[in-house]
This record gives C-alpha cells, structure tokens and sequence, in this order.
C-alpha cells in the first residue's frame, strides 16, 4: 500500500481503518503492512499488525515484497491502491493468495492501464467506497457483480458536535452564517465546486444575510477562486483559510452553519460526513460517490448541479439551524463499528 | 403464475427502503397476477417482499402470498408450480408437518425449514422464489433447471432488489438504467437478450438452475442446482431397443402431462398442427381429462397453404375429442396490437408474436391455463440444427483451422452475390468448424463482424469483450458428451430456447393473465429421456412421441413436412419501403433494429 500509519490524507486514514477493522476480529494470522511511505511518526498499531519499514523506490519496493510475500506466503493479498494491482496480483499467483483490492474512488474514473485492470479482474474481492466507484468498475472490469462490494468510509471518532461556540471563536466568527467547503483546491477548473459557491455569497448578502464563505485547503485554483471573488465584489466575505491542521478539522466544521461541496469528482466525499459527524448541515451533487455520503439526501442535501444555487439559498433562508439529530443519524450510517463489521463480513467471504 | 420482488437494504449504510418503490415495481407487474395483491415487510423494515397473483392452486385467501411458515420464521413469495407437491406435502406430513393451506406455495416453507438450500432437488416445476429467513436474516432465491419463470435482480453495493420483469424493476425508480453493452451486443447476435446479461448493466438474470444467498454481506455467487446440460450429458451405459425407449418415453411423457395438469382451474392447450401439441393432446385425454379446449390460430395470408395449420389441429382435436377453437388473426389486428405488444416486451426480442396471440385467444376463451408443446423439438431432435450443426462441423473442421483461411474466405464472398445475399454463408468457415460456432451460424441473427455496420465500434468490441460469445455458448454443452444429438440438444435448450422461446412465452402469456405450461420442458422427464436422446437420431423421436398417446397421431401430422410456429409477420412488416427483400433473414434483422429503437425511446441510457 502507498501508505497507512504515519501516512497523511485519506487514503492512509482508510487503510489504518481497514487494518485496524481486519486485526479486530477476523484475520486468523498476523498482518504485514509494507507501505511505500511512513511520513509521520507512526505510533501504536493494532494488536496483530506489523508495518515494516517505508520503502519509497517502486523497484525496491517490489522486490521486497516478493521476498516478503515468498518468505511469509500470506493467505490474503491486500492491494490498497489500483496502481498496485500488476506486482499484488502477480504475488497472489505466486503464494496462491487470495487477492482482495481495494478502490478509493476517482481512479477508476479515467482510462485503467491494463495491467491494473487485469489485477481487479482476478481479484477475489474488490471493495470500493461508495455505489458509484462500484457501478464504474463493474463498467470497466470484466468481473462477476458478487465479487465487488461497497464498503463506505468511516468518519472519525474526533468529529463529534462539541462545543461550537468556542469553535466559533477559534475561527473568529461571530454572527456571520458561515458556509465551509474543505477540499483541495485543484487545478482541475470547477471540479470541487468553489465557483458554485462565491456567485452566491453576494446574492445572500443582497437578501439580508450575512454570509461568509470560508474555504479551507490549498492547490493551484486559489488565484482563480481570489480573482472570481474580487470580482463578485465579496473579497471580504471570503476567506481563504489554506490547509488547516488535522487536528483544527472538527472545530472548522462546528464553527460553519453549512457545509457544501459541489464537487463533481468525488469518490466518496468523506468530508460532508465528517461535518454532519460534527452536527453541521451538509450540501453536494448527485454526482459520482457524493449521493452515499449524503445518504441520497436524506442525511445531507443532495441536489442536481442545475439546482444547487436555489436549494443552498432555501437552506440558508428557509431552514437555518442545526438538527440536533444529525450528528446521531451521521454516525447510524458511517461509524467505525458499522465499518468494521463490513471489513470482516467481506473479508470472511474471501476464505 | 404470479409476479415476484423485493428489496432488501443489505448494506448497514443504506437507507430503509421505501414501500412507494416496492408497490411501483409489483405492480407494474400486473397483468402477471390479476387476482390478489401481497406485500410484507420485516421489524426493522431493512426488506419487503411483494407479490402478485394468479389463482390457479388453493384459490382461497389463506394462499395469499407472501406466505410466512407457521413459526414466523419465514417468508416466501413464489412465482410458478410445483407439480410434485402433492407427493412432498404427503411426505412432509408423514415426519409430523402440519399444513394450513392446500397451496403448492406452503411446502417451499417447510422444505426450506428441512432442507435449507438443498430443498431445490426436491422439486419438479417451473418456479421462480425468494425465501426471507428472519433468523439468519438471509434471502434465499431459486429459479428453475430450465429457467421457464424469469427472476431478475439487481444490486448497487447498498440494496438488493428482484423481480419477475425487467420493466417492472425499472418502474421502482431507484435502479440504474445505465447500458450493458454484452446485452445490447448480444440481442443484435441473437435476436434475444442472453442470461444473464440484460440491456441494462445493473440488472441480471439469476441464471436458470442456480440458487443465490443475499446476506448482510451482499449478494453471494450464484451457485447451480441442476443443469440442464449435465443432464444431457448422462448417456446411456446400453444401446435401447425402440420399444424399450417407445415404453420409457410414453411412461416418462404420460407421468409429465398428468403432472402439468395440477390445477384448481381448468387447463386447456395450444394446438398446432405438429406431432408435440398434438402428442399432449392424446395424453391429456390417457391422463383422464375430460373437458379439454385446444386453441389454434389461423392466419387468412395462409388459406391454402401448407403454413395453414387449422385443418390438421382439427383433425386431431376430433381425433381426440377435443373443444376445437379456431382463432383468426389479420393484420389489422397485429398493427392494432403492436403497441400493447411492445409495451409489454419485457426485453427486446425478434419473436413471441404467436405466443401472443395464442394466449390473447386463450384469455377471450376464458381459460387460465393451458399447456403447450413447446420443447419438443429440443428434447427430440426436431430442428433442422440437429441435422445441420453436426454435418458443418465436419465440412469446416480443419478449413476452420488453417490460419488466414477464414478471413480470405469472409472476404472473397464479400464481393459474391451468395455472400452479398447470405452473410451467414461469409462467416461458415470462421464459425462453422465448432459445435459453438455453428450453432451462431444456424441461430444468430447478425454475426460479429457485422456489427460495427449497425453499432458503434467501441460498443460492439466492450460488448464482444464482456459477453465471450463462444465460450459462452460452449459452456451450455454436455462437459465430454460424445453424441452430436446430445450436444444440439443442449445448444437448442439452454440458448435458443430459454432465452427466446421460455422468456417470449412468459411476457406474452403473463400480459394476458395465462399461466403457461409446458410438459416437455419438464427435468424429470428430461432425467428420464437424457439417456436415450444420443439415439433418437433422424425423425425417430418424433415418431416415438407420435406413438406415446394409446390412440397414436394421424400419420398425417407425423409426415407434416416441419413449417414451425409460424405467423406471416415477415408479410405485415414487409411493405415497409425501406426493406431490401433480396438479404435473406431480413424481415427479422430490421425487427431488431427497430426493436432497438424502441427500447432505446424507452430508456434515456440507451439512445446515446
């Protein structure tokens, strides 16, 4: 796997879920993690789990899992990413391991070198994160529909609604009504949303409302996404916060009244349940993994793009507030024991 | 005869499902069962079943399905008849079973409750079912060996849901109509939609003969019961003497009719001019029915004709003392039918017109059910494959293997008039040296290298790609069988029929309320016959079932020359303009194509 403790970004924080969920219960033999990076410390790891050094080189990298996989003769082949599909399924044939691949979300999305597809091919079990990823590989891959399965992200157990107002004054909001999207801000030209969002801030304002928006994350689109503001005249009213520390994430979510993130490349979109986890309302598109994480607009709104602009409008007028529920019905879908007793129901499958 | 569904929310993420959808899709699938409406849902309301039915055993309201057992254990909804379950109910109450309806429905229950999955050997029928265990909290369903009752799901990671009919399933709302290319692809080879693939990628066929188990973990593999191909790979150990396969065959068809004749309503018959309606029709009356109607379409383009099959059903209808209905059909009222017939169409196919008017004449005479001769020309060697296949397979064995042959071959016709007028006669040396490959030759409708004329390329490589044709079809023969019979036997039963007879005989006769039964598509008379099937070379089948009923059919009707079941669509469609009469199978290649439009108006995913 590229990387998972000591990792940073959603893909390790998925795989530290999903090691942890295995050692938790059902993997009768220890687990070996050989990850490519291992920035950060990498701290405790679950009973039964072993992480060998990082090994960055990819050649390096492929021979030591081929002594490793020959010395230990695993019975189960994790693949975490698409792109360690060719090495992973030849190890599998190599030990007669079963192969269980893992998909994030948007790899699929684009064209797959075939090597990578012949690996889902002849995987055992191929877990994906939400309908859509699921949908898209039973596209691509010639692959029996029993064989892939949606396993959604967990969120964290830290996102939880807390105490807003000192939230609030951390971010130094006082009775503004704070919109928030955390995403990257990426190069790709409206892939995330933000430019769905800023027109609106001027039109809320012209209606009495003193909305700011508040962007979290960093990429390559900020200079666009400064300008189209300046130009909407609401310079002031929003606020480019760059990349928040992992730890401020929750606090970000309690200080805003929404969260939206009309993106249309999200595998999953693990940050709208990371803000209904934290009690915040939550808005996307019917697009890609997005629907999963909104439940299909029963936990958060889930609208077609051409109505995006009217339905963050009437949430905002019509429906301010916070339901105090959300924060329960969030975790009714998405928490860790849900997710781990998936892992284990998958995984018992594979032997 | 009865419509199924349900959904069940498997995934712990997923939302409840909604009882709006559940109603959409079983009710869309109301002609299927006209005469009670059922729907149950679980505590938590994480799966509801819904059923519709057609009253033909138990007609009283404790037969209302979806059936829970007595302890509240389990819930079934079933769609079919069990012709054994007089014989199971005696068994089940000898180990201390208490039955509380006289319906076949109530020993699916108790069989689970025993048997769990192992419970389909027991049964002889057509039958499509879903049994909810609320213990194991795990959806068991079935259909039968040679897939008579549809049974359709489809999964999106979250939710499982199931149906008798593709459309009905569309009509719940929640199911992606995204395409499947294999099944696209596959209909313009066939002229019907192959199992298990449909149009659309997240709908398939739980394949005839297999069982599937849907749990918390999702929808497990599909695991097969019974083949109809391993059945007919059981040759026998001995050469039979004609009369020992004479009296087997008579014994085994006399015990298949007197089972499909089961009923709390009358069962009357379709009756053709051929040796299998007219087969069942004599044994009918050996079974000891009094009352028999027999139905028979005329068509007035076939007054005088040998394609006219209302003089010789009616000489054996009197022969046997039959109720003889004759039903015309014109093409006023074909034209006037066609929308309700493509409304009905459940996936597109180049066939069912017969079957449609055969059972629209059935439901006007008041009948409910009525058996059918269908099967008998795969059980007995009645097609002109079986003759066929065998003798290009030996003409083409070994030009098939000289590597560029075949497409010099493709090419050199290309530019001849024969293979202008006659595409099949440009593929015969690339497909015609396997049994997999003429059995295309025989039965496709367009071959694969004329597809990219008709579809886009990309479609027509992912769809080659993800259908694997050939294989495929190889897979529906008898692993080692030696008999070229037996083998198009199996060809014939598990591709062409099942797919395009089993299936257009189901939409068309559910669209009039008829339940449809068919004794010579039976696994126990199938069990009985297998074994002689390498022997029944020629006409000698046919004949065998011609002598089957104690009075034998007319020798007029045995020494019919075979013209099928036909209706003169080809005559109606026709005096389209733009037809080019001169290719042959032509009348049927512009059906599909139009067919295709029409399904592709339908559904948004398909006309880009």
């Amino acid at each position: 796997m590229t990387d998972a403790f000591g990792g940073y970004g959603g893909i390790a924080q998925y795989n530290r879920d999903f090691l942890s969920a295995a050692a938790g219960g059902c993997f009768p033999g220890p687990i070996t993690v050989l990850a490519r990076m291992a920035n950060d410390e990498v701290g405790p790891l679950p009973t039964g789990v072993e992480q060998k050094s990082p090994t960055m080189n990819k050649f390096a990298y492929a021979a030591r899992a081929t002594v490793l996989a020959l010395r230990q003769r695993p019975k189960v082949i994790y693949n975490a990413h698409l792109y360690h599909g060719p090495l992973s399924m030849r190890l599998a044939r190599l030990t007669g391991a079963k192969l269980v691949s893992q998909l994030h979300g948007t790899e699929i999305w684009d064209d797959v070198p075939a090597g990578c597809l012949a690996a889902l091919e002849a995987s055992d079990l191929v877990l994906t994160v939400s309908r859509d990823t699921c949908a898209r590989t039973l596209a691509k891959a010639r692959i029996a529909p029993e064989k892939v399965a949606v396993i959604n992200n967990t969120v964290g157990a830290r996102f939880t609604p807390g105490d807003r107002d000192a939230a609030r004054r951390k971010f130094a909001v006082a009775g503004e009504i704070v919109i928030l999207t955390v995403a990257r801000l990426d190069g790709r030209e409206g892939y995330k949303g933000h430019d769905r969002v800023i027109p609106l801030i001027p039109k809320l304002r012209g209606m009495g409302v003193d909305a700011v928006y508040m962007i979290a994350g960093e990429g390559p689109d900020r200079d666009r996404l400064e300008a189209l503001a300046q130009s909407r005249g609401v310079e002031h009213h929003v606020r480019f916060l760059g990349k928040i520390p992992v730890d401020d994430l929750p606090d970000l979510y309690r200080a805003a009244d929404l969260f939206a993130l009309p993106s249309v490349g999200e595998g999953f979109g693990i940050s709208f349940v990371e803000a209904m986890a934290c009690g915040t309302p939550a808005i996307g598109l019917g697009i890609g993994g997005s629907p999963d994480a909104l439940v299909d607009g029963t936990l958060g709104t889930c609208v077609a793009p051409e109505h995006f602009a009217d339905a963050l409008i009437d949430l905002i007028i019509n429906h301010p507030g916070r339901p105090s529920d959300l924060a329960t019905r969030t975790r009714h879908h998405f928490d860790y024991p849900i997710f781990a007793s998936q892992i284990r129901t998958q995984l018992q499958k594979v032997w | 005869m009865c419509g199924i569904n349900g959904i069940f929310a498997f995934n712990p993420s997923a939302n409840l499902p909604d009882r709006k959808e559940l109603l959409a899709t079983r009710d869309h699938m109301r002609a299927r069962g006209p005469d009670a409406v059922g729907e149950w849902w679980d505590a938590a309301g994480r799966i509801g079943l819904g059923h519709r039915r057609l009253s033909i055993i138990d007609l009283s309201e404790r037969a209302t399905q979806p059936m829970a057992s007595a302890c509240g254990r389990y819930q079934v909804t079933f769609n079919g008849e069990i012709y054994n379950y007089p014989e199971l109910r005696t068994r089940l109450e000898a180990q201390g079973r208490v039955f509380r309806t006289t319906s076949d429905t109530e020993v699916l229950l108790h069989l689970f409750d025993l048997k769990r999955e192992a419970m389909v050997h027991d049964l002889r029928g057509m039958f499509a079912f879903a049994i909810w265990d609320d213990v194991a909290k795990s959806l068991f369903l079935a259909r039968d060996s040679y897939g008579i009752k549809p049974l359709y799901t489809a999964s999106d990671g979250w939710t499982f849901r199931f149906a008798s009919q593709v459309k009905a399933l569309l009509a719940g709302g929640k199911v992606s109509t995204d395409p499947e290319s294999a099944g696209i692809v596959g209909f313009h080879v066939w002229g019907s939609v192959p199992e298990p693939f449909t149009l659309y990628r997240e709908i398939r066929a739980l394949p005839a003969g297999h069982t599937q188990v849907i749990d918390e973990a999702g929808p497990r593999a599909p695991q097969p019961f019974a083949l109809v191909s391993d059945m007919l790979g059981m040759a026998s150990p001995r050469p039979l003497a004609i009369d020992e396969m004479r009296d087997c065959l008579r014994t085994a068809l006399g015990e298949s009719v007197k089972a499909h004749l089961l009923a709390d309503v009358e069962v009357g018959l379709f009756l053709s001019a051929g040796v299998d309606s007219g087969a069942l029709l004599g044994l009918m009356r050996d079974a000891g029915q009094q009352k028999i109607r027999t139905i028979t379409l005329s068509f007035s383009e076939y007054q005088g004709t040998s394609d006219n099959e209302t003089p010789l059903a009616s000489l054996v209808a009197r022969q046997y003392g039959a109720e003889h209905q004759v039903r015309t059909v014109d093409e006023a009222e074909f034209q006037r039918d066609l929308p309700a017939i493509l409304a009905a169409m459940d996936q597109p196919t180049i066939d069912g017109i017969n079957s449609w008017f055969v059972s629209k004449a059935a439901s006007e005479a008041g009948l409910k059910v009525a058996l059918s001769g269908l099967g008998g020309d795969e059980l007995l060697g009645g097609y002109p494959s079986f003759r066929d296949i065998p003798r290009w397979v030996g003409m083409f064995k070994v030009p098939a293997a000289v590597p560029g042959l075949a497409w010099l071959a493709r090419s050199v016709m290309r530019h001849s008039a024969l293979g202008r007028n006659n595409p099949k006669a440009r593929g015969m040396v690339k497909y015609g040296g396997s049994y997999a490959g003429a059995y295309l030759l025989r039965r496709g409708l367009f071959l694969p290298f004329e597809l990219d004329t008709i579809l886009d390329p990309e479609l027509v490589r992912d769809g080659l790609e993800r259908l694997q044709l050939l294989p495929t079809v190889d897979s529906t023969m008898p692993p080692g069988a030696r008999s070229s019979t037996a083998r198009v036997a199996a060809l014939e039963s598990a591709n062409y029929m099942r797919n395009q007879l089993l299936r257009d005989t189901d939409w068309t006769s559910m669209a009039h309320s008829i339940e449809v039964r068919t004794p010579l598509v039976d696994v126990a008379l199938l069990q009985s016959v297998g074994p002689m099937i390498p022997q029944l070379t020629g006409a000698l089948g046919k004949q065998l079932l011609a002598q089957a009923p104690s009075v034998p059919l007319p020798d007029a009707v045995v020494n019919r020359p075979k013209t099928g079941f036909n209706v003169p669509v080809g005559s109606w469609l026709d005096r389209k303009p733009d037809f080019d009469t001169a290719l042959r199978g032509h009348v049927s290649r512009h059906r599909a194509l139009d067919l295709m439009r029409t399904f592709a108006t339908g559904a948004p995913a398909l006309a880009g």
